[in-house]
């Protein structure tokens, strides 16, 4: 297994869900500040987390109001954050699926094959995003 | 308190601490000694990392060793539980901020 999958239910109806995904006055309120998020394929936009910088990301996928997809942390630890909205009783169930721990990435070489050394190699890959350009 | 293993790994001393415990367990000590920063200062990195799950601390008779946690030969899942653990928390962060919306909302409707 390479992905972290989670759910959440939300007493709230697709879409004002979808609202709190894409629109990035609502975003910033409970996760990061998403400059520039339009919720169209193609789109790049960055996703400011704090003291572990600003996120580059590209838009995969988008269904409204149920999936949208996009690249996450480029040229750091170069994954996919899905969240998929499906309508549920009076409410909405959230998915999102962080996948992309890529078997072929350092990440992934190192968690696939016994973890000879782990977080270092994320690390050093993290290190390596931070440094100030030369 | 910060429990965001991304937070947690941004910071050059605490990936230094992670990058040493590779080889194993140390001693507080030992780890404080890498650096030239105060124990108070070390101590504080030592507290956001384990706030992460990324490492845990073992007494052994009066000693203090950290260790990486998971260790070595874990299992992918386990060593990417601190980033689960980061999601249910901002899936928790999203359902709040909804349920204070509605209730704004309702406000604004009395």
């Amino acid at each position: 297994m390479t992905e972290i999958r989670v759910d959440q239910f939300l007493p709230h109806p697709p879409e004002a869900v979808w609202r709190a995904l894409t629109d990035p006055e609502l975003i910033v309120k409970w996760w990061a500040a998403a400059d520039g998020l339009v919720p169209v394929v193609g789109h790049r936009f960055e996703l400011d987390m704090n003291r572990w910088g600003r996120q580059k990301c590209t838009v995969l996928e988008v269904d409204e109001p149920r999936v949208l997809a996009y690249t996450f942390g480029e040229g750091v630890i170069d994954t996919v954050l899905r969240w998929t909205i499906e309508a549920e009783g009076s409410g909405s169930r959230l998915f999102l699926e962080h996948s992309g721990f890529d078997p072929d990435s350092e990440l992934g070489a190192v968690a696939l094959k016994g973890m000879g050394s782990g977080w270092p190699h994320v690390l050093t890959r993290i290190a390596a995003a931070l440094a100030p350009a030369t | 308190m910060s429990t965001d293993p991304f937070a947690a790994l941004a910071n050059p001393v605490r990936r230094q601490i992670l990058d040493a415990l590779r080889g194993g367990p140390r001693p507080v000590g030992e780890i404080v000694d890498m650096f030239r920063l105060s124990r108070p200062a070390v101590s504080e990195h030592l507290r956001v990392l384990r706030a992460a799950e990324l490492i845990a601390e073992q007494r052994r008779g009066r000693q203090r060793l950290y260790y990486l946690t998971p260790t070595p030969l874990a299992g992918v899942e386990e060593w990417l539980h601190p980033f689960e653990r980061y999601w249910r928390g901002r899936l928790r962060d999203l359902a709040d901020f909804l349920a204070e919306q509605t209730d704004a909302q309702k406000g604004d409707q009395r």
